[in-house]
């Protein structure tokens, strides 16, 4: 979309207000370091794709559709050793296409759509976290494309694609080794820092670090992991990676209960 | 990533190599043929060059090879060509952060380093390993950016970093982040002064003496250290061979004191929770050992001051 002509931006040198209004919101409610927002979590949604997943947890809305295997584009390349299992050597194995995308309204400011780098650093992460879960040898030249779509930013929005993405995957029935639960963390600045799982928008801004870590739970497996920021020793790192999957495995039995009902839902809705 | 095409059995001669094979000492008297030795040096870690599996690859760093820059290097780590160029320009200080100046960082990767390059091939890889520099200096403390302040709000120095992969040979995130780190280290950002007139117009001015520079301090900018998963060990600066092998790796940036400043998971494959913890530790033990090196190595270089002798292409 070329630029927005229709609104009226104001002068050349102007600002958002936002910048000189006053920081009216306090500092985040000291909270229980392990808790985890409610989260609530529907499969089977969009008529139009293979396989959809919606996901809230707190402020964070995320919607995620997945389509294919349809054949993938790109020039063929030839065979090679063949994997083991009988599947498609490595040439010819299937592709996952991730695609990440903020609405405009999502933040605090709105954001114009080609969100630029931080966009396609979220949608590499997604794809390198998805990718171990997902059988591509038994889509050899075929492509799935996943892509994820966040309405609204309440915090740890990362670990809610990732969640919603692999309930897609897993509605439209792809093959799988295991479902990945994604899970997000920040550490607050200051002088006793602690690792606080599950963090709101508020707790992330103010962060001096976060991390967002993807766990297959019954391979026991970290599928993805990424965090930045002055996180400190490794020793703090290991606590909250600890932490992390923890409160992977207790989101685990909500996402196996949607699953479940978005079974019985199609199945109650199928023609006889 | 560019890749090489290797055969299982190449895979498994590399992967039992670096993992023990554990068989018992007795045993290994029956047997006369060569494999005897084989088997000896496939208990320790051995891999295919004879390094243990927390060497590096010797590494070649020299800086100020291009005139035009306010500073550069050029790193060599095995087959790996690394170029980094910072050029400082004034600008205006972002929105959020008006007291600071920042960095920008481009990474192009020219198609002389594989044909996969070639066209647009290298700008996913680019804007990745663009994307990991962002986030291993997204911290207060990496580089200090009051530093880069002229006048708040108004200008400020920004450091542009660009990036040239001129040859892949493996590790390319180790190789960028020790070139990024000499050439902040050799960069010189010229001393400006901000005059202000009686009607309150600002005018900037630069000092005569054109060595009269600010330098930037590099003692916290963090490395990073790329740990890949082969068989059930990990090793550290691994070729494109091993790269090949390997299904999963973690990297991790370390700064000279051991705290880390960005995690991630590179690659198809999952790792072990377990894995992982050893992997950091390894990752901070080795990223220390490499600052030391590279810290010694910068300020011999420097010492040398105009005597130098300058490598550049043709060494």
């Amino acid at each position: 979309m070329p630029g927005d002509h229709r609104r009226i931006r104001g002068p050349e040198e102007s600002q958002p207000p936002q910048l000189y209004a006053a920081d009216e919101e306090e500092a985040p409610a000291a909270r229980d370091p392990t808790r985890l927002r409610p989260v609530y979590a529907r499969a089977g949604l969009l008529s139009q794709a293979k396989g959809s997943a919606y996901l809230e947890a707190g402020g964070t809305k995320v919607l995620c559709a997945v389509s294919g295997p349809r054949q993938a584009e790109g020039g063929e390349r030839g065979g090679g050793p063949a994997g083991a299992g009988g599947e498609a050597p490595a040439a010819l194995r299937g592709r996952l296409l991730c695609d990440f995308r903020r609405a405009p309204f999502a933040g605090r400011r709105r954001r114009a759509p080609p969100g630029g780098g931080e966009e396609r650093e979220l949608a590499l992460a997604l794809q390198e976290a998805l990718e171990p879960a997902v059988r591509l040898g038994r889509y050899p030249r075929a492509q799935l494309e996943v892509s994820a779509l966040l309405l609204e930013d309440g915090g740890s929005a990362l670990a809610a694609a990732l969640t919603a993405a692999a309930l897609a995957l897993a509605d439209a029935g792809v093959e799988m080794y295991d479902l990945v639960v994604g899970c997000g963390l920040s550490r607050a600045p200051g002088p006793a820092p602690t690792w606080l799982l599950d963090p709101t928008r508020l707790e992330e801004e103010r962060a001096a670090a976060g991390l967002t870590v993807a766990l297959m739970p019954v391979l026991n497996q970290v599928a993805g992991l990424l965090g930045s920021g002055e996180g400190g020793p490794t020793e703090s790192w290991a606590e909250a990676v600890r932490l992390g999957l923890e409160g992977c495995q207790r989101l685990y039995p909500v996402l196996q209960q949607c699953l479940v009902r978005a079974a019985r839902r199609r199945d109650a809705a199928a023609p006889l | 990533m560019a890749s090489v095409a290797l055969s299982e059995a190449e895979k498994v001669y590399i992967v039992h190599g670096v993992q023990e094979m554990g068989i018992g000492g007795g045993h290994l008297a029956c047997f006369s043929s060569p494999r005897v030795w084989e088997a000896q040096g496939e208990k320790e870690d051995l891999r295919v060059d004879g390094r243990g599996c927390e060497d590096y690859r010797c590494v070649d760093v020299e800086t100020d090879v291009v005139s035009n820059t306010s500073g550069s290097a050029r790193v060599k780590l095995g087959h790996t060509d690394i170029l980094v160029g910072v050029k400082a320009e004034m600008g205006t200080p972002k929105l959020e952060k008006p007291n600071e100046g920042y960095l920008e960082f481009f990474v192009d990767c020219s198609a002389n380093a594989t044909p996969e390059f070639e066209g647009r091939g290298g700008d996913d890889l680019g804007t990745e390993i663009a994307n990991t520099l962002y986030r291993i200096f997204n911290n207060k403390s990496s580089v200090d950016l009051k530093s880069l302040c002229i006048s708040p709000r108004e200008h400020c120095w920004i450091l542009y970093v660009d990036v040239l992969l001129l040859e892949c040979g493996g590790n390319l995130f180790d190789a960028i982040s020790i070139a990024v780190k000499a050439a902040l280290f050799n960069t010189r950002i010229p001393r400006v002064r901000v005059l202000e007139d009686e009607e309150g117009s600002k005018d900037i001015e630069l000092s005569d003496d054109p060595y009269d520079c600010i330098r930037l301090s590099v003692e916290n900018v963090p490395c990073i250290v790329t740990l890949c998963k082969i068989g059930y060990r990990h090793v550290v600066d691994a070729t494109l061979q091993e790269e090949a092998c390997s299904l999963a790796s973690l990297l991790v940036s370390v700064t000279s004191k051991g705290v880390v400043t960005c995690m991630r998971k590179v690659g198809k494959g999952s790792l072990d929770p377990e894995s992982i913890f050893e992997m950091m530790e390894t990752g901070k033990r080795v990223g220390k050992v490499l600052h030391t090196s590279l810290q010694n190595i910068l300020h011999k270089e420097e010492s040398l001051g105009t005597k130098r002798q300058k490598v550049g292409f043709l060494g």
